[in-house]
């Protein structure tokens, strides 16, 4: 298999002295979508936090294409072609959308018309402040301002998030069409666990800030069972089974 | 009429002074989210490099054109080092935190400059054209106009650079949210770097243009924040315009009022108008921005939380202060009379030192008006006893009762106002009580000060001149001193009891999130006013033994520098600490700590000076290491191990093995 664009390796990061998530693995591909599952508190959102710098990891491995991040603080991950789009958006609601398609660092200039292209409705509120736009528009501006940015990896967290499911049913499907076109691999947060799996190539569970291995998404889609569990306890569950046991082994 | 719209005329070059501060005010706050009270300093130091550049005092003189350039590229310098030194190591602080850096940045930088330079004002040479213009047959400088034209042309190209270019763009952005801006790959600390450099050239360059119209001194030119500030608020810390616009009205305004102040009809005293008229109407303008443009500042986003001290508990409190009471009580009976002098001076600055505690050590609020209304009392004393014969000790009740009222309504005007912004309300209020109070001949000292007799209750001398003398059988008598320590450790019992108490625990819910509070039940206002009240009565009690100690009142004693570096040696040991609040005391001018450097280690006759030096690079230091202060740092770390050696005894108690790992 060739390097994957995304390897996080025995991620342990937290708040203060509390760790919050514990030995996390995973990988996303070139044009992957790799969904992140698992119950509230299960650590998705630290993990994508620690991924773009917000919360420093105290143990563990996180590289871009073979390159190692440590170190690098949030801006300098977001130029090596992260876009990141947390939980609250990320949105500057005194900028207009069209400042926020102007908007790069330094030397990157965004492909503004890449966004339109893909949000038919942004170009019709360009000169709006993002804070007067519905939920729904932020979200789009949001997505697009990511993916003009033409990121290798895309980051999503929870972009459900008070939006009605009949949106969601319409930005999902594009994220999965713009990883598809562009390569770009997609790493998602979502608790809309079934739309997610609809457009993912894989996913990991998470639950009490383990992770598991990777999972098959259509297997996944097919067995229930297996979320289910993850979600609210059970046998079929092991958190990275192997991995555990050597290090229960290792305690005693 | 004519004399009006020269007067007009001639207020715009200390109005474009007071813009570019503003200006400077309003990068830094868009850039860092600081409030920049140093941006008055900034005109200072460019003002001062530029003369000694221009007239050789650093052993080469330079024309006009490169010593500006050699001034910029140090503003620029200069402006790199403060934002390595006080604005990015406390990016994570709250913003009470990042103001009091600024408070230690304009205390260093102004003792720098008054260890460097002198004490006495510079005439600085003329950078723009000395012509005149004749309007209405009077001559008017041409560089007054020329100067407010560089201000506007400034102001507008700040506004540009911020609409129209990716620089600007970024600042409004990270200004929001600076999470977010770090993942849109901006990175906040050059930005706020670039802000930061971009402000200071800009006032610096207003600074040097200004220095021979408005002239060069230490002591006036920091303290054209105020206005500057009451510009900033109008424009919300945000539009150049407003502040740049407000800035020049301001300026224009005050050459009116001085103006004015020679007509007939303007109130007089003795002959001689009434002083202080102009910073009333500055502390005035604060107030109506503040009510008029909205209790708070346009919220920032910052990357970190914002952590606020420790508040350690108080514990063992009688363990505690006996020893300390005791050997002061001692001291004063034994020492020389010099130092018996400086430990009854050190007792009365605890006190006051002590209002600080409750106010921005437990309510959270920046107050800095405490040593004003210190003042305050010290005069009504003074002139409850001259006017009236009113002597101890209905007197200093009386006068602490005014003193105390005039704190709660200054901290009523500013009940809408939290945190950050009330330093603003209460710095204006400080000096317009200076001024307007303190110079006052009839009401304050005037020049001289006013006089104070000795305490005596039923004939027996409690003052600083009773028979009983010390043991080298010299004044000052002790028995005022140990008057002073009682009130002291009543006092110190009582604040450190307050932290224990019901209301100490509803301070610390307002000060930690007051809708929080608000919304389990505490009165916000209520718990507010309270915290003004018993900080104002401490103050206004410091002052009336101020006054006894020394047995006169004068204007200097209650400077507004001097305040600013009290509350700044509170800050260093730690405001939410009363112990803080006993060693900063001992630290403040007059007491035992500055006698010992003056008489062993500094040289004597400016010794003010360096300890503002002192406390201001103390307060840097103690910011970027140890942001609680270090006495807090160092009593939670007490009160950490305490907890677990509490909790290891309770675990060997019921049987269980300390267990190893998590």
């Amino acid at each position: 298999m060739t390097e994957p664009v995304l390897r996080i390796e025995g991620l342990t990061a937290g708040y203060g002295s509390v760790d919050v998530v514990r030995d996390v693995h995973l990988e996303v591909g070139k044009g992957e979508v790799v969904a992140l599952l698992g119950p509230n508190g299960a650590g998705k959102t630290t993990t994508l936090r620690a991924l773009s710098g917000l919360v420093k990891a105290s143990a563990g491995s996180i590289s871009m294409d073979g390159q190692d991040l440590t170190g690098l603080t949030p801006a300098a991950r977001a130029c090596r072609a992260i876009a990141h789009v947390p939980e609250d958006r990320g949105l500057f609601r005194g900028l207009t959308v069209a400042e926020h398609l102007r908007l790069g660092p330094r030397g990157e200039r965004l492909d503004a018309q890449l966004a339109y292209r893909y949000f038919p409705a942004l170009p019709h509120i360009a000169d709006r402040r993002a804070g007067v736009l519905s939920g729904g528009e932020q979200q789009m501006l949001a997505v697009g301002r990511a993916l003009a940015r033409r990121p290798s990896l895309l980051v999503l967290d929870e972009l459900s998030l008070g939006l009605a499911p009949v949106i969601v049913e319409q930005l999902l499907p594009v994220i999965r069409a713009y990883a598809d076109e562009s390569g770009c691999a997609v790493l998602l947060v979502e608790q809309h666990v079934h739309l997610a799996l609809e457009i993912s190539d894989r996913a990991y569970l998470m639950a009490h800030g383990a992770g598991s291995d990777s999972h098959d998404a259509a297997a996944l889609r097919r067995d229930r069972s297996v979320i289910q569990a993850s979600y609210l306890g059970g046998q079929e569950w092991t958190p990275t089974a192997d991995r555990e046991k050597e290090r229960d082994g290792e305690m005693q | 009429m004519q004399t009006v719209v020269l007067f007009a005329l001639l207020g715009l070059g200390s109005g474009a002074v007071i813009a570019g501060i503003a200006l400077g005010v309003v990068l830094s706050w868009r850039g860092s989210g600081t409030i920049n009270l140093a941006a008055g300093a900034t005109v200072m130091v460019a003002g001062y490099v530029f003369w000694a550049v221009r007239t050789g005092f650093f052993g080469f003189a330079l024309q006009t054109v490169p010593a500006i350039i050699l001034t910029l590229l140090f503003m620029a310098l200069y402006a790199v080092v403060v934002e390595l030194v006080a604005v990015r190591p406390l990016r994570s602080a709250s913003p009470l935190a990042k103001l009091v850096a600024s408070m230690g940045v304009l205390l260093l930088t102004q003792a720098l400059v008054l260890l460097i330079f002198g004490t006495s004002p510079l005439n600085s040479p003329s950078v723009l054209t000395s012509d005149v213009v004749s309007v209405f047959g009077v001559a008017v400088p041409e560089a007054q106009f020329i100067l407010a034209g560089i201000v506007v042309v400034l102001a507008a190209g700040l506004a540009a650079l911020y609409r129209f270019t990716r620089f600007g763009l970024a600042t409004r952005a990270a200004s929001e949210s600076e999470s977010s801006a770090a993942l849109a790959g901006l990175s906040p600390n050059v930005i706020s770097l670039g802000n930061s450099v971009l402000g200071h050239v800009a006032t610096g360059f207003v600074g040097i243009l200004a220095a021979s119209i408005v002239g060069l001194s230490a002591t006036t030119l920091p303290l054209l924040i105020i206005p500057a500030l009451a510009a900033a608020l109008f424009a919300r810390f945000t539009s150049f315009g407003i502040a740049c616009a407000v800035s020049l009205l301001i300026g224009i305004s005050e050459s009116l009022l001085y103006q004015a102040s020679n007509e007939s009809w303007f109130p007089t005293q003795n002959g001689s108008a009434v002083p202080g008229v102009q910073q009333v109407a500055e502390f005035l303008l604060i107030v109506i921005a503040l009510w008029w443009r909205g209790s708070s500042l346009p919220l920032r986003g910052d990357l970190v939380e914002r952590s606020l001290p420790m508040v350690p508990d108080q514990d063992r409190l009688a363990a505690r202060v006996a020893p300390v009471a005791i050997a002061c009580a001692v001291a004063l009976v034994v020492l020389p009379s010099d130092f018996r002098q400086a430990v009854t001076t050190g007792l009365v600055a605890t006190v006051l030192c002590l209002s600080f505690v409750v106010i921005m050590g437990y309510v959270g609020q920046l107050s800095v008006v405490q040593l004003a209304l210190a003042g305050v009392a010290g005069f009504a004393l003074s002139h409850l006893e001259a006017a009236y014969g009113i002597g101890f000790p209905l007197g200093p009740i009386l006068a602490i009762a005014v003193a105390t009222v005039l704190g709660v309504l200054i901290g009523a005007s500013a009940l809408r106002v939290r945190g950050v912004t009330l330093v603003v309300v209460t710095l204006a209020a400080a000096i317009a009580i200076e001024q307007f109070v303190f110079a006052n001949p009839d009401w304050g000292g005037g020049q001289s000060g006013a006089s104070v007799e000795s305490p005596t209750l039923f004939g027996l001398n409690l003052g600083t001149d009773a028979s009983f003398r010390g043991l080298d059988g010299s004044l000052p008598s002790p028995v005022f001193g140990l008057l002073a320590l009682v009130v002291t450790v009543v006092l110190y019992l009582f604040v450190a009891n307050l932290r224990r108490g019901d209301l100490g625990r509803r301070m610390l819910a307002v000060r930690s999130n007051e809708r929080a509070a608000a919304a389990a039940g505490v009165n916000v206002r209520a718990v507010k006013i309270q915290g003004f009240a018993i900080a104002s009565f401490l103050a206004s009690v410091a002052g009336v033994m101020y006054a006894y100690d020394f047995r006169t009142v004068s204007a200097n004693s209650y400077g507004t520098m001097s305040a600013l570096s009290l509350v700044a040696s509170v800050y260093v040991l730690g405001v939410t600490l009363v112990q803080g609040g006993v060693l900063a005391g001992f630290g403040a001018a007059g007491a035992v700590i500055p006698l010992i450097l003056q008489t062993w280690v500094l040289p004597e006759n400016r010794v003010s000076v360096y300890m503002q030096l002192i406390i201001g690079t103390g307060l840097l230091i103690q910011l970027r290491f140890c942001p609680d202060g270090l006495l807090v740092a160092s009593a939670t770390k007490r009160e950490r191990r305490a907890r677990a050696s509490r909790a290891a005894k309770a675990l060997t108690a019921v049987g269980a093995k300390p267990q190893g790992g998590v």
